[in-house]
């Protein structure tokens, strides 16, 4: 069985192996034993914290296989995106022009540096084995993140979004960053989004156009990348797009890559699922198929399971789903259909 | 051969010269009203009737037979009426010391800098009187009647010179910039900005700096390039004193070239003398000479010997500038090089 929980520093050595397979582009997580520790520690710290207000918490999780202990893919929560650093985006905006004595007035779409997006919870760091794709662990690895804040909404913003890694092709080229970011970097794409992981990400962004930049100026193949997904993107984009969260006119600075947006009251695993209390169960008559968490915050579990579930009534769960999320008789679970 | 005020009588010839000139001379559109309009207006100017921020003072290039066979143009301001838009090209830097990175970015900046300034415009000289001094006498002509009446004018005068354009006249600057924000080809925009609407059309160009990198490589090679169709009024404003400091047409990124009137080789050489009637030497260098009139403006260039204060010209160049000898002149060695041999 999977179970997602929160990361612990045992979990180092798997998590080096996820962020050395991780797509180009999840620059939130560092191939870099080091940096990787410091998360895992801020991780910790964010648990353990008693939070009043949603400050520089950063919660990140792992999806493991109970069985095998072998870590499946991991996502994080950043409580709020530009806490201490600036959390920079392009905004898309059209600007209008208009003469009045010529007839003539059409917009002009143009990308903005901003800080718009500042303050906002953020979802980032989505990692799966590419075995699990599309599978309801995925799902689980998600929305277990969306469950968790449904649990702790005072840990975190009104609002969540999340960047969907956008379109780079096979050799790692981002037709986006080749037209636009190349030419105040004078890097490659892919060593630009390395040195974002292992640097801060506003360093890098000091270094972004300042002025706006017209987008029908832009090469048609990069024009092409505004809001464009990168394949193995798709599956986390779906699974957001599903929960209620929409794209927006904001986009990713290197890649442009889609910014997705919900407020908390329309997220669908937060806003409709529904708290229970455990009642163990020998025999089980499924009838769907439910994401179940404990609500606890240190001690969070999260697991995919087949249930005989009715609004209202407990939630019947085996012995099994019992130990995967650390329950017993009488305790409060969190309960979505998947 | 003379350069003298435009009048409305020339406004068949004008027409004529405006047609031949075609599209590429903005300034001077082959519309009959619109020619009619700038003639009388001109009239006003050359009477001393127009503020300067209206002034237009057009210039005919005409022979002894009265045939006129070129123009060229004056404002006593610009962008005091309507506003006056050029790109600067300056430039930004992308650095980081610690990843090692370091990018210069010409970068063009949307102004109005220039307004207030003089400009000198609309030359066209028929093709068939390319030769001699005449394309010379018609531009730097100008910059002579500057020297005498330089409170009609700014403190700097400019020529925008065209940009480099293909053969069917596309701009690769405004194919890469221009065209995004207008929806219209070159020719047409050039068209309309020659009829008095560049204004309106620069207030449709966005207002933001543009960093160059972000255009065509094409329309980067074109920056602050003059068409090779200019190069002779290049070459001869250049010698004159004009430089490009940076400042670039907004449609084509053509070359706006400029001088303060102090720096302007006519104007700083030009001086004052009694005309004389005699026989200038055989190796007499030529002058570029005016009869210090605004209205009954003349201008001609002719071999002239200086002699102390006179200046000695033959009998003809006299009666072109419809003078007698005692009258005074304001008179300037057509070329640097001849200026040297009188100093000499």
């Amino acid at each position: 069985m999977l179970v997602i929980r929160p990361v612990e520093l045992t979990d180092l050595p798997q998590l080096q192996r996820l962020a050395h397979d991780s797509l180009v582009g999840v620059t939130s997580l560092p191939d870099n034993a080091e940096r990787l520790r410091e998360r895992i520690l801020d991780s910790c710290t964010s648990f353990d914290q008693d939070v009043r207000t949603h400050g520089p918490e950063n919660y990140f999780f792992v999806l493991e296989d109970l069985a095998t202990r072998h870590l499946a893919g991991c996502s994080e929560i950043l409580a709020t995106a530009g806490f201490d650093e600036p959390f920079y985006s392009l905004r898309n905006r059209h600007f209008t022009s208009a003469s009045r004595e010529l007839n003539i007035e059409h917009g002009v779409p143009a990308l903005s540096l901003c800080h718009d997006l500042n303050g906002h919870t953020l979802l980032r760091g989505f990692h799966i084995d590419a075995a699990l794709v599309r599978s309801p662990a995925s799902e689980l690895l998600s929305r277990a993140r969306l469950m968790f804040i449904a649990a702790h909404a005072r840990r975190f913003a009104e609002a969540v979004i999340t960047e969907i890694v956008g379109y780079s092709d096979d050799q790692g080229h981002s037709p986006f960053w080749d037209a636009l970011g190349k030419h105040f970097f004078d890097l490659p794409y892919a060593e630009a989004e390395r040195l974002c992981g292992l640097e801060s990400r506003a360093f890098l962004a000091e270094l972004m156009p300042q002025y706006p930049i017209y987008v029908p100026m832009l090469p048609q193949s990069a024009q092409d990348c505004i809001g464009r997904i990168h394949p193995d993107g798709q599956d986390a984009f779906d699974i957001l797009e599903r929960e209620g969260f929409e794209t927006n006119s904001y986009i990713d600075l290197f890649d442009g890559g889609p910014t997705l947006h919900a407020r908390l009251a329309d997220i669908r695993s937060i806003a409709h699922s529904q708290t229970g209390t455990v009642i163990l169960s020998d025999t089980l008559d499924a009838r769907g198929r439910y994401l179940v968490s404990n609500d606890a915050l240190k001690g969070y579990r999260a697991i995919v399971a087949d249930l005989d579930y009715r609004p209202g009534q407990p939630v019947a769960l085996s012995a099994e789903m019992c130990t995967a999320l650390n329950v017993s008789d009488g305790s409060p679970v969190r309960v979505i259909a998947l | 051969m003379i350069v003298r005020p435009a009048q409305i009588t020339d406004l068949p010839a004008l027409l004529a010269l405006a047609r031949q000139a075609g599209p590429v001379l903005t300034t001077l559109p082959a519309s009959e009203e619109r020619l009619a309009h700038r003639l009388r207006w001109t009239q006003r100017a050359f009477a001393g009737q127009i503020e300067r921020a209206d002034a237009d003072y057009l210039f005919v290039l005409e022979d002894d037979d009265q045939q006129v066979l070129g123009i060229s143009a004056l404002t006593g301001a610009i962008g005091l009426r309507e506003p006056w838009y050029n790109y600067r090209v300056g430039m930004t830097v992308s650095s980081s010391p610690d990843l090692g990175i370091q990018r210069h970015i010409p970068t063009l900046f949307l102004n109005n800098e220039m307004t207030g300034q003089s400009e000198i415009c609309s030359l066209f000289l028929r093709p068939d009187q390319r030769q001699g001094s005449h394309g010379r006498l018609l531009s730097v002509g100008r910059l002579l009647f500057v020297a005498e009446f330089p409170h009609l004018f700014g403190e700097k005068l400019i020529a925008e010179l065209r940009g480099r354009a293909d053969e069917q006249g596309c701009s690769p600057f405004w194919d890469s910039l221009g065209r995004h924000f207008f929806k219209m080809d070159f020719n047409h925009a050039h068209h309309l900005s020659g009829l008095g609407s560049k204004s309106f059309i620069a207030e449709l160009m966005p207002r933001q700096p543009l960093y160059t990198c972000l255009l065509t490589e094409q329309a980067q090679a074109v920056i602050g390039k003059a068409h090779p169709n200019t190069e002779p009024a290049l070459k001869i404003l250049t010698a004159e004193g004009f430089t490009h400091e940076g400042y670039i047409d907004i449609f084509d990124a053509g070359p706006v070239i400029e001088a303060p009137l102090s720096k302007i080789r006519s104007v700083r050489d030009s001086q004052a003398l009694v005309l004389a009637i005699g026989t200038p030497d055989d190796q007499a260098p030529i002058w570029l000479i005016h009869n210090r009139r605004l209205e009954n403006c003349r201008i001609t260039a002719a071999p002239a010997r200086l002699a102390g204060n006179d200046l000695v010209v033959d009998r003809l160049t006299a009666k072109r500038l419809q003078l007698q000898p005692g009258d005074s002149v304001r008179a300037v060695p057509l070329l640097r090089s001849q200026a040297q041999a009188v100093a000499a």
